[in-house]
């Protein structure tokens, strides 16, 4: 008891009296609303306030250097007129719903192949999260000389087994320039899912997987009933966070294509950029950019009554 | 116990998938090494064997560092990434701390807040935001960008935070609260110390998505002398249509090699953050 | 045309400048000079051409600063980001007094920049009368909110050697000539490289020029009316879809601006639309490909020749504190003496919208860059014959008239694509 005194000697003067102003500040109440008034204070001021602004923006016709109009829901209405608006949304919900399902499998793919035991693991690990740690527009600009036709590997090899010259072509054609920034979302992301689901794969005690031996349960069972309900909540934590990264991708098609060909890989991101950046439209680029939270809040929404179902 | 018929077949179910993802993770990176020392020459050549170099050159490197402001750069991404890493994590200690040990009204509110927050993209932002920087008259400063990525760090790192606290056993902050500490002194002094691999795996996260960072840094930051290495590479190694391909991957390999450094040396200690709530000792 | 303005209250600025200073300050830039000598900021795009840049800052700047004891600061912003940095000097009202222009920018900013008329006046009187491109680059409701520089051209480049080998010494005259040649071209395995993608420059130089040829524009001269739904849009359309399949490589429809540059250099191409820097870049890189590189003013089709017209200009900030300053500087910029010392270091890169400069020494220095001058007579702004505006803007952004070209090529009908663009134009135009 002296001991602790000495420690935290404030206190122990403060126990002798009332309600003192430690006291006070002692209480959970208190204390907490205290200890979160700053970062609250700055998220309101950065993210709340241009956030409600935002909103305010669409509801306005603001060209730039210019003073802004209130209209009502005109922008929205001209979206919803913007054949090009909904090539944007389509887009959007294909490349986030194709790229988080091959990150997903693909991740639990490595992140089982690297729960064995080798030498290297560490160096192994630091290797495999390379294309994640790479700021992605570096790499898009590698990727952008690796998918051209004249250069490519992949090209190379499939001319060489009989394919027409010059071979596909990856960012000119709208499908495959789908297919592309896919590839390069999933390359760059997988890493990220396969350690962060390494780790929860780690936190399977083995003595479960012994017992479901012993009874019986041979490699997919195991793999079924044990490794993947325990996983299911880290899965879904990293699929949420994969999901918004996803859907509000810039930089990959701001590099790669900037929204070719014709549209065909234009996400609400760059679309958004293109109108207010571009053509100085602050309101109808800001309108662009909200149409992403209805979707957003719907995906979340819709993962988490999951997720709380544990 | 192993055979040698086991560790061959040991090797190849480690090898064969490992080594498969490896190469697709690796793959890129060897084009931008080996584009890096291409002389123009080789690299516009289309009939050579792209993945060879004949006549190797260290020029592109020579030219970024030289006659670009490359080192610039690089300096400008590793201090704003520190100052914003470091800035996410107190900020997040703040929101996440009262939320794990406290009980107090308006907890969950708080929490579905923050969640709420996270859904809110950078891309939705860009445009008030770039309002509100140009009205503080922070356009061209690295103020800029050090006050707006946290804005999509801090809530990140609260939710890590905030499941690394979780984990951690309560009984020593229960004995000091006996002892008479108060909370400030109690997680100040106690429990803070505990959660490094925590604040590691946070930090390194939220370092990793700074330097990263594109869309703020080409909106805020025009002019040459501020800013970061991706908007730097990507606006100034590019001169009209005309694309420094070697310099640019000379940057990109540049760009990547302290973060990975980094990694390497606390890869463990990110696992650890993550995995909170495993085995206890 | 009156719109009820809802103004930000200067106050409110006030506050939150206030209240942002403490942190502000600390990080931020350096404190101003002393008042005691006047500085004119002027903000450019970083020249493609380093020696341009560097001809300011050398020798105008510390020329002037002798004459009239006014101190000039150059400063540059990275290619691409000259939209943004206008952008935020215009919304917070200071960062530079002077500023170059690209593209609409005048139009998008015209109401922050000072009526120039009487300078224009003055300079089209005393150096041989402006080029109408350079009105209708800058002139805003009968007023000159901006000084033309000059243009960047786009113009076809095409290889004397292969061009040679199927019988071909001349570039061809009109569309369908050159449609021929690229047929034969192709089957050589020298195809055309014409950009179809979502770039800047190299799809709208020759694209517009395609649609103005045949007849065809988006909207008509009264800037309201959209007209792209016509025969001879879908005949431009048309030969746009022969014209790829039939000469060029496909992947041009992905191809942004840097594309052709690298398919250039990687003697992939015979033929594209570029501005100078394929041959700039040959004659120093790859002096074989720059020797049998060659540049020619845009083909012609059943109604006419035509260019994109890329001007640059410079203007003055209405809010500047030292805009009669700038009027005197730019007065002084604009002398002979300057302005030809300034266009000729940059070896015809910047082609100059007065008469004057016609036959200047600067163009014998690379021949083949006189085919720039010549399209200067037939240049026009994206969105011609209709008068620049906000919509025009908005039109180039979403890429409207590029899409319906490389949406046909990709295999869509004329019928389809045609009525897309006039249900983009007619949103985009609602607002007229």
């Amino acid at each position: 008891m002296t001991i602790a005194s000495e420690r935290f000697p404030v206190l122990a003067h403060a126990a002798h009296r009332r309600a003192s102003l430690s006291v006070v500040l002692d209480r959970q109440s208190v204390f907490s609303w205290l200890m979160m008034a700053l970062p609250l204070a700055f998220l309101a001021a950065l993210v709340g306030y241009p956030f409600f602004y935002g909103i305010l923006l669409s509801l306005e016709d603001r060209p730039v250097a210019h003073a802004g109009t209130f209209v009502g829901l005109k922008n929205f209405v001209t979206d919803a007129h913007d054949p090009i608006f909904w090539r944007v949304a389509i887009n959007t919900f294909v490349y986030t719903g194709v790229a988080t399902l091959l990150k997903m499998v693909g991740g639990l793919g490595l992140a089982l192949a690297m729960n064995q035991h080798f030498h290297m693991k560490n160096l192994v690990r630091a290797l495999l999260l390379l294309p994640f740690i790479v700021p992605t527009v570096l790499s898009t600009v590698a990727w952008l000389w690796m998918l051209d036709p004249a250069f490519s590997v992949v090209n190379r090899l499939l001319v060489a087994l009989g394919w027409p010259k010059p071979g596909p072509s990856w960012l000119g054609d709208p499908t495959l320039a789908m297919v592309s920034i896919i590839v390069i979302n999933t390359w760059r992301g997988l890493p990220f899912y396969g350690i962060t689901l390494l780790a929860g794969l780690q936190t399977v005690p083995s003595e479960l997987y012994e017992a479901a031996s012993i009874d019986g349960a041979g490699g997919w069972q195991r793999f079924r009933f044990i490794t993947l309900p325990l996983l299911r909540p880290i899965i879904l934590i990293v699929t949420l966070f994969s999901v918004i990264f996803t859907f509000a991708d810039f930089q990959l098609v701001y590099v790669l294509t900037h929204g070719g060909p014709a549209n065909a890989t234009q996400l609400f991101a760059t679309y958004a950029f293109d109108i207010a950046m571009g053509a100085g439209q602050l309101g109808l680029g800001a309108s662009v950019a909200l149409a992403m939270l209805p979707a957003l809040a719907l995906l979340i929404v819709a993962l988490s009554i999951y997720l709380r179902r544990e | 116990m192993v055979t040698g018929h086991g560790r061959i077949e040991q090797a190849v179910r480690v090898w064969l998938p490992i080594g498969f993802f490896l190469v697709m993770a690796l793959f890129p990176f060897y084009w931008m090494a080996i584009t890096s020392i291409k002389p123009n020459a080789e690299l516009y050549n289309r009939n050579v064997m792209p993945l060879i170099v004949h006549a190797p050159t260290l020029k592109h490197y020579v030219d970024l560092l030289t006659k670009s402001s490359f080192l610039l750069w690089t300096w400008n991404t590793m201090l704003v990434a520190v100052v914003a890493t470091a800035i996410s994590l107190i900020l997040g200690t703040m929101l996440a701390y009262p939320l794990a040990r406290m009980r107090f009204a308006g907890a969950s509110l708080i929490a579905m807040t923050i969640a709420a927050i996270y859904l809110v993209p950078q891309p939705l932002l860009f445009i008030p935001l770039a309002d509100v920087i140009n009205r503080l008259d922070l356009g061209n400063t690295l103020t800029s960008v050090i006050l707006t990525y946290p804005t999509m760090l801090v809530p990140f790192c609260a939710w890590l935070l905030l499941g690394y606290f979780k984990t951690v056993p309560k009984e020593l902050e229960e004995a000091a609260r006996i002892d008479g500490a108060s909370r400030v002194q109690t997680m100040w002094k106690i429990f803070l110390p505990l959660c490094t691999p925590g604040f590691i795996s946070a930090g390194i996260f939220a370092f990793t998505l700074s330097q990263n960072e594109f869309l703020y840094a080409l909106i805020f930051l025009t002019k040459t002398s501020v800013r970061t290495v991706p908007v730097g590479v990507i606006a100034e190694l590019i001169r009209g249509d005309v694309f420094y391909w070697g310099q640019l991957m000379a940057g990109a390999l540049l760009g990547s090699i302290p973060v990975a450094l980094i990694y390497s040396f606390f890869v463990e200690h990110y696992v650890a953050g993550l995995t909170a709530g495993s085995v206890k000792a | 045309m009156t719109r009820p303005a809802t103004n930000r209250p200067t106050t409110r600025r006030e506050f939150l400048k206030l209240a942002a200073t403490g942190t502000a300050v600390a990080l931020s830039r350096p404190l101003p000079a002393s008042a005691a000598e006047k500085t004119i900021t002027i903000l450019h795009e970083s020249s493609f051409i380093k020696p341009f840049d560097e001809y300011v800052v050398n020798t105008l700047a510390p020329t002037y600063e002798k004459e009239a004891g006014i101190k000039v600061n150059y400063e540059v912003t990275s290619v691409g980001s000259l939209q943004t940095r206008i952008s935020t000097i215009a919304e917070t009202g200071s960062g530079a007094d002077i500023t170059m222009n690209g593209l609409l920018g005048v139009f998008q900013f015209g109401d922050k920049y000072l009526d120039v008329s009487d300078i224009a006046e003055d300079i089209g009187k005393a150096q041989g009368g402006w080029y109408d491109a350079g009105r209708e680059a800058v002139v805003v409701e009968g007023k000159w909110k901006s000084l033309p520089f000059s243009n960047i051209g786009q113009l076809m480049n095409w290889r004397t050697d292969w061009f040679a080998e199927v019988g071909v010494r001349k570039f061809p005259e009109t569309w369908e000539e050159l449609y021929e040649v690229g047929k034969k071209l192709k089957a050589k395995d020298h195809p055309y490289g014409f950009e179809l993608g979502h770039g800047f420059g190299d799809n709208h130089g020759w694209l517009y020029p395609l649609l103005w040829s045949y007849g065809g524009s988006e909207v008509a001269a009264d800037g309201k009316t959209v007209v792209i739904d016509s025969d001879e849009s879908a005949r431009a359309v048309d030969f746009c879809r022969k014209f790829f399949k039939d000469t060029m490589l496909d992947d041009v429809l992905g191809w942004t601006d840097v594309s052709n540059n690298k398919a250039w250099m990687a003697e992939q191409i015979s033929c594209t639309n570029n501005a100078e820097s394929i041959l700039w870049f040959a004659k120093r890189e790859f002096p074989d490909i720059g020797k049998v590189t060659d540049q020619a003013v845009n083909p012609a089709g059943p109604k006419g020749r035509f260019h994109l017209l890329n001007a640059i200009s410079h203007s003055i900030f209405s809010f500047s504190p030292v805009r009669e300053e700038a009027r005197g500087f730019m007065r002084w910029l604009m002398e002979p003496k300057q302005l030809g010392g300034w266009y000729a270091i940059a070896d015809s890169y910047y082609q100059p919208l007065l008469h004057g400069y016609d036959n200047a020494p600067m163009w014998s220095v690379e021949p083949r860059n006189l085919p720039y001058r010549d399209a200067l007579a037939s240049a026009h702004l994206p969105g011609w014959p209709a008068p620049a505006s906000r919509q025009m803007a908005e039109s180039v952004a979403k890429y409207v008239v590029v899409d319906m070209f490389a949406k046909a090529c990709a295999g869509a009908s004329t019928k389809v694509v045609i009525k897309d663009a006039e249900t983009q134009l007619k949103n985009i135009y609602r607002a007229a």
